[in-house]
């Protein structure tokens, strides 16, 4: 593996300005939060840090901290810690959910919700080191080349899929994203924090090279509030989604007062859907009503040469998981 | 769970001691331990680091190679390119798919070389560096600069076979025989035309599959050290017989100044059981360091760097009567054998049914894609797939129950082909019935309410081992202690353990007053390589022979006494005159499949075999159910995928592969029914290759009566499964 | 902290100094069971070898406290398998997408390929060399070898600390638990369902013992 120095980084903000003075001095710093996504970049030379300045030695990051506002999530908590939290089991299944279907195991131990929201696209274009637009190029290969797992909504100039399993749960919950830099902190919407290929191709998110994810804030859920996370994997597991589906419901017995409905796997970032929201609010959730929110999610798409059964498929998620959601099923 | 295998004895089996009970490996406590070891766990004194250089391109001709950043950096010890090392790697050649043997050596027009100029597939190897340590040679690689010309590429098998594709070799694009004719390979009994003409219907179809890697999981590593002009090589292989010969050849040095070593290895599947080229490498970078190299794989070089399983193109047309009785199978096959050609390339099955007339033409294509070669079974599951789904439709289309079509229909014992002993038939039979077929064989399919729809498959397989023959060398000392010498690794199936049990029987004692001695070509005699489903067969015979001839001596003349030692060395031929000696068997799956989402989920799995007298059944049960897992990555998710405008490969490791994991692969319910044909050590015949070939042709078979949709694609994939439910 | 090893930090050579006294012999009695390894607290570096950032680790490694001075860029795995000769921790994808590299750092499992050697500083780590107890395989290493969970044997030993990882936390898993919590470890010989079976006989056999020893 290529060589590079380690720091250890004592606060947030210790390793934003040791990220900025890295770079102020002509080498490039990436931080590590679990670290795993990294190294594997870093092996295959799609990132070359002269520094890596790991953040497990921030005191108190990985805590799960509980508000009359609601819940606040250390950026270093570990997936595996969000996946068995009671609090975040009780109020947010759909984000236990979402954070015990990445990966393995072993991923799950060590990999954080500030990790998993940011990490790098799966394409296997960017993975195999193609020029892309996320390796500093200027084209996507997908596009006309082998596009099975990318995008059908909001692709274009670059076609990946936002890898992340807990993103559409967060954006769903409305969380908040703190973000940390070298001279402060500012808070971002979940909804806000991921960048289409439009505004910039090149990243996924709104993160400066030198800002770090200080803690995820998710709002006390509102009365009534039910979710789920539906994944769609090839095989069993250790894949990113094919398809999935954040849902938030608030129900009134048989009724949908509001609904947050969030796909993952089939945009290059988080993919809400308005339309079928509008159109469970307030409404009583039947088979017949789930099936034309069904059709109403895949209304925009527009599939590539390869991925057109994501459009089936993405309706049968949407189905299910909103009558899950219900307790339909 | 099923913890044992069921086991239906026929008559001819009689009872033995060790032989048949189910036994634990005599090294499972090294394997459990961290204690066993692999070849990157051997470290030699000054030992350097060895790392390859790839071609980024699908074909391009080296105008020339810069060496001097990279021999400047501190650490680096040796470099070798085609320049410096032009050796021939034999076991990677051409040669019509045949053995490479001195006399072909002479003859062959397109030789593979350890470097090859020009380059052919996008990880071909360029150059080698060796440095003291792994970052090293890392960094060095990096410093290497290749002026290539880059010349016109060819992916796709059918592309290649068109006049004005770009052509691999000066010959074009038909992969040569032996004899260096570029021709199909065209086999026929009968006459199709009037087998067509007899018909009542007749069906044609277009079937493909995709190219697997092995993907064993000890990535290729190898250790080369010489010590004056004797060379020891620590390499991956499950046949150091063989490895070491091919070695010594291709380096032109004698036999017996060559010692391969593999005491462990991490798994076979058809692509570790000749020499490899990173042998060749090694060597010549230990040779030109002065030092000992240790040569390390990533993933991703074994996935770009080594061969898997043929692709292939499959064109059938089949004749049936309306009493469902075939009359002709016509296939014409074209295979992508990459750049150079490994292995025959052609597909099994239609062996597999009574007909009077076929006739099979085998198309095998140069692209520039990884080579391909052997894989568990190197023609089967991807010829039993298309034709017993085929088949299949045939049944469906004729009004029969699958089942009773393929009894009809399947091969039998009769004038056309005499098998040594013949239970297909009961195969079959004893499956429907534990898999209750007739309950969960839907005779409509597709029918069934509701998104998620169940269905129900069965494929059958007729398996002969590959042939070559083995020795083995027995000693006995005055306290009455044996030594087993056998050229056997174990890759996985258990060879050890087996030779032990068949030693100890023979011999008539405990499994522990046998030694056993493995895994070296300076102490071990020739064994076939762990492949071909024929170490049991051919070793244990070897062992069984030893055996007699050392109780013989000790009969005649007692033990020895001090340090003597009595010595017994087999070199059995067994031959089957006349006949052909087969393992059979036949599988049956349920499926669910999810037609919105679709995805396959297995809800029972049966698999029936009679391999002759199971050795061991604790290890023959495994076998079975690894090569179902196996079988299940084929069907549903492999593929080596590759960038159509680039010629690069996408599918470069497990993530993308998608290889089955513990949550993919059911329990499968193994029952062997077992016989003594009179041959063999006891009657044992081939297991390991047999559990899997038939999988994708079941699978395939129970989502269509699942869905009613027939998937004539490798993998069948959701987006497949999807795809034809639009 | 990165340091260059020719110019270590005040506070970070008192530390070494300290802790080294009070570990010392420890350390060495492992060191001397572990042919090849280098002399405490300075791994191996062959001549040649360019100068990287080098740091001083403490680690728990089978039970010994050890001490150790790696490069930043050396993986948890590389350093257990070319500097402490455990060579019982595979690598088979060095990409976080096998398994066979599982080791278990302060009770989680971690891709030992995937994790640098520098994080775990002050923790512990356990592979399968530390599953034996005075030469006695474990129950679960007993349930393995008579269930035939290893074919070729590569993917085991991190099949087997995702395993005593479960049994530690759930000591009497189903089938279905245990493949849930492998699930990250890859077996290409696929023999997914003995490896369970064996999991899940040294659960239950853990299980009558505990009870059979409560009652006496």
């Amino acid at each position: 593996m290529k060589t590079f120095a380690n720091a250890n980084a004592r606060s947030v903000q210790d390793a934003a300005r040791r990220a900025r003075d890295a770079r102020q001095t002509g080498q490039h710093a990436s931080f590590a939060g679990g670290g795993t996504d990294l190294l594997q970049l870093v092996k295959e030379r799609i990132v070359s840090p002269d520094l890596i300045v790991n953040l497990k030695t921030i005191p108190n990051l990985s805590q799960v901290t509980r508000s009359s506002k609601g819940v606040s999530i250390g950026g270093l908590a570990t997936l595996d810690a969000i996946s068995r939290d009671e609090t975040i089991r009780r109020d947010y299944p759909v984000l236990a959910e979402a954070a015990a279907s990445v990966a393995t195991p072993q991923i799950r131990n060590v990999g954080t919700i500030g990790g998993n929201i940011a990490q790098r696209p799966w394409c296997w274009y960017y993975r195999n080191g193609f020029p892309c637009y996320k390796n500093g190029g200027n084209q996507c290969f997908s596009f006309a080349g082998e596009n099975q797992f990318h995008a059908i909504f909001g692709g274009g100039p670059s076609y990946i899929v936002h890898p992340s399993d807990t993103a559409p749960a967060l954006v769903a919950l409305g969380a908040t994203i703190r973000i940390a830099g070298p001279s402060g902190e500012r808070a971002v919407p979940a909804s806000e924090f991921f960048v289409l290929p439009r505004q910039n191709a090149a990243v996924e998110n709104v993160l400066a090279d030198d800002e770090v994810i200080a803690s995820v804030d998710l709002p006390s859920p509102v009365a009534g509030t039910r979710s789920r996370y539906f994944k769609v994997t090839d095989r069993e597991t250790w894949t990113h989604a094919v398809v999935s589906a954040a849902v938030v419901m608030q129900m009134e017995g048989e009724t949908c007062r509001a609904a947050h409905v969030v796909l993952g796997g089939v945009a290059p970032i988080p993919w809400r859907l308005p339309n079928v929201e509008q159109m469970l609010a307030d409404q009583p959730i039947t088979e017949d009503l789930a099936a034309r929110a069904a059709e109403a999610a895949v209304a925009g798409a527009r599939p590539l040469s390869h991925n057109a059964y994501k459009i089936p498929m993405t309706k049968g998620v949407v189905r299910r998981t909103v009558l899950q959601v219900a307790g339909k099923t | 769970m099923q913890d044992n295998p069921r086991r239906i004895a026929t008559s001819s089996v009689s009872p033995m001691k060790a032989i048949g009970q189910p036994t634990p490996r005599i090294d499972a406590a090294d394997r459990v331990s961290g204690r066993a070891t692999y070849t990157r766990d051997v470290y030699l004194d000054g030992m350097l680091y060895a790392q390859v250089l790839r071609s980024p391109h699908p074909h391009a001709r080296i105008r020339s190679i810069d060496l001097s950043r990279a021999k400047a950096l501190p650490g680096v010890k040796a470099i070798v390119t085609h320049e410096n090392c032009n050796y021939v790697w034999g076991a990677g050649s051409i040669a019509g798919g045949v053995q490479y043997n001195d006399d072909l050596k002479k003859i062959t027009k397109q030789r593979r070389y350890a470097f090859n100029n020009p380059v052919r597939y996008v990880g071909e190897p360029v150059a080698a560096v060796a440095a003291v340590d792994r970052h090293v040679a890392e960094e060095a690689v990096r410093l290497i600069t290749v002026d290539y010309e880059v010349l016109p590429f060819v992916l796709d098998q059918e592309e290649a076979l068109k006049p004005d594709a770009p052509k691999l070799w000066p010959e074009g694009n038909i992969s040569l025989t032996a004899r260096n004719e570029a021709a199909p390979t065209v086999s026929k009994r009968g006459d199709v035309e009037q087998g067509f003409r007899e018909a009542d219907h007749v069906f044609e179809e277009r079937y493909s599959t995709a190219m697997c890697h092995n993907a064993q999981m000890e990535p290729r590593s190898v250790v080369a050290h010489w010590e004056g002009d004797k060379l020891t090589v620590y390499t991956p292989t499950g046949g150091i017989a063989n490895c070491h010969h091919d070695i010594a050849r291709d380096l032109g040095i004698p036999d017996e100044k060559v010692r391969v070593i593999c005491h462990y290895m991490g798994g076979n599947f058809g692509n570790k059981n000749q020499n490899q080229d990173t042998d060749l490498i090694t060597a010549i970078l230990a040779k030109e360091a002065g030092a000992p190299v240790k040569l390390e794989f990533s993933r991703k070089d074994d996935f770009i760097g080594m061969h898997g399983r043929w692709p292939t193109v499959q064109y059938y047309k089949v004749g049936v009567k309306n009493d469902g009785s075939l009359t002709a199978i016509q296939l014409r096959t074209v295979s992508n054998m990459g750049p150079y050609r490994k292995n025959n390339g052609g597909v099994a099955g239609i062996e597999l049914y009574e007909c009077p007339h076929t006739e099979s033409t085998l198309f095998p294509m140069y692209t520039n894609r990884t080579t391909s070669a052997n894989y568990r079974g190197p023609n089967d599951p991807q010829g039993y797939y298309p034709i017993q789904s085929l088949m299949d439709d045939v049944a469906y289309a004729v009004k029969m129950d699958p089942v009773d079509f393929i009894l009809k229909n399947m091969v039998k014992d009769g004038p056309r082909t005499r098998f040594t002993n013949y239970t297909l038939d009961e195969c079959i039979r004893k499956g429907a019935e534990l898999f209750e077929w007739k309950k969960r064989w839907k005779p409509v399919a597709g029918s069934g309410d509701g998104p998620i729809k169940r269905g129900a498959g069965v494929a059958f397989m007729s398996f002969r081992s590959g042939v070559g023959n083995s020795s083995a060398v027995l000693t006995v000392d005055a306290r009455g202690q044996y030594t087993l010498y056998v050229g056997v690794t174990d890759v996985g199936p258990g060879a050890k353990t087996t030779m032990n049990i068949i030693a100890a029987d023979e011999l008539g004692v405990p499994l522990s007053q046998v030694k056993v001695v493995w895994g070296d070509t300076d102490t071990c005699p020739y064994s076939v390589g762990e492949s071909g489903s024929r170490t049991t067969i051919m070793t244990g015979e070897a062992v069984v022979t030893a055996a007699r001839d050392l109780k013989k001596q000790i009969a005649e003349k007692g033990l020895p006494t001090g340090t003597g030692l009595l010595k017994a060395s087999a070199s059995p031929n067994p031959r089957v005159e006349g006949k052909t000696r087969n393992c059979f068997g036949a599988h049956f799956v349920e499926v669910e499949v999810d037609t919105e989402l679709g995805g396959v989920r297995f809800l029972k799995y049966v698999a029936v075999h009679e391999s002759g007298r199971i050795m061991n059944p604790l290890t023959a049960t495994s076998q079975i159910k690894g090569g179902v897992g196996m079988g299940i990555g084929m069907a549903l998710h492999e593929d080596l995928i590759y960038d159509r405008r680039t010629g690069i490969p996408l599918v470069t490791g497990y993530y993308f592969d998608r290889i089955p994991t513990h949550l993919d692969v059911p329990d499968v319910d193994v029952t062997f029914i077992e016989a003594d044909d009179g041959y063999g050590p006891y009657g044992a015949k081939s297991v390991g290759e047999s559990g899997m070939i038939q999988t994708p042709a079941v699978i395939s078979n129970a989502i269509y009566n699942a869905i009613g949709k027939r998937i004539k694609d490798l993998p069948i994939t959701r987006a497949r499964i999807l795809g034809a439910l639009a | 902290m990165s340091t260059d090893p020719e110019k270590p930090t005040e506070q970070e050579s008192d530390v070494t100094r300290r802790e080294f006294l009070g570990t010392a012999g420890a350390a060495l009695v492992v060191a001397a069971a572990v042919p090849g390894v280098a002399v405490e607290g300075q791994t191996a570096r062959p001549a040649g070898t360019p100068s990287r950032p080098r740091t001083q680790i403490r680690l728990t490694v089978n039970g010994a406290q050890r001490r150790l001075e790696v490069d930043d860029h050396w993986t948890l795995a590389e350093m257990l398998r070319d500097h402490l000769r455990l060579t019982g921790t595979k690598l088979g994808c060095e990409r976080g997408e096998c398994g066979a590299c599982t080791v278990i750092l302060d009770g989680k499992t971690v891709y030992s390929c995937s994790y640098l050697a520098v994080w775990a500083d002050g923790k512990s780590v356990t592979t399968v060399e530390g599953l034996a107890k005075n030469g006695a395989l474990d129950p679960l290493q007993q349930a393995f070898v008579v269930h035939d969970a290893p074919q070729c044997g590569f993917c085991t030993s991190g099949q087997l600390m995702s395993a005593k990882a479960l049994l530690s936390a759930n000591p009497a898993p189903t089938v279905a638990e245990v493949h849930a919590a492998l699930a990250g470890n890859l077996c290409r010989c696929s023999n997914y369902s003995r490896i369970a079976e064996a999991v899940v006989a040294a659960g239950a056999a853990g299980a009558t013992r505990r009870t059979s020893g409560g009652g006496q």
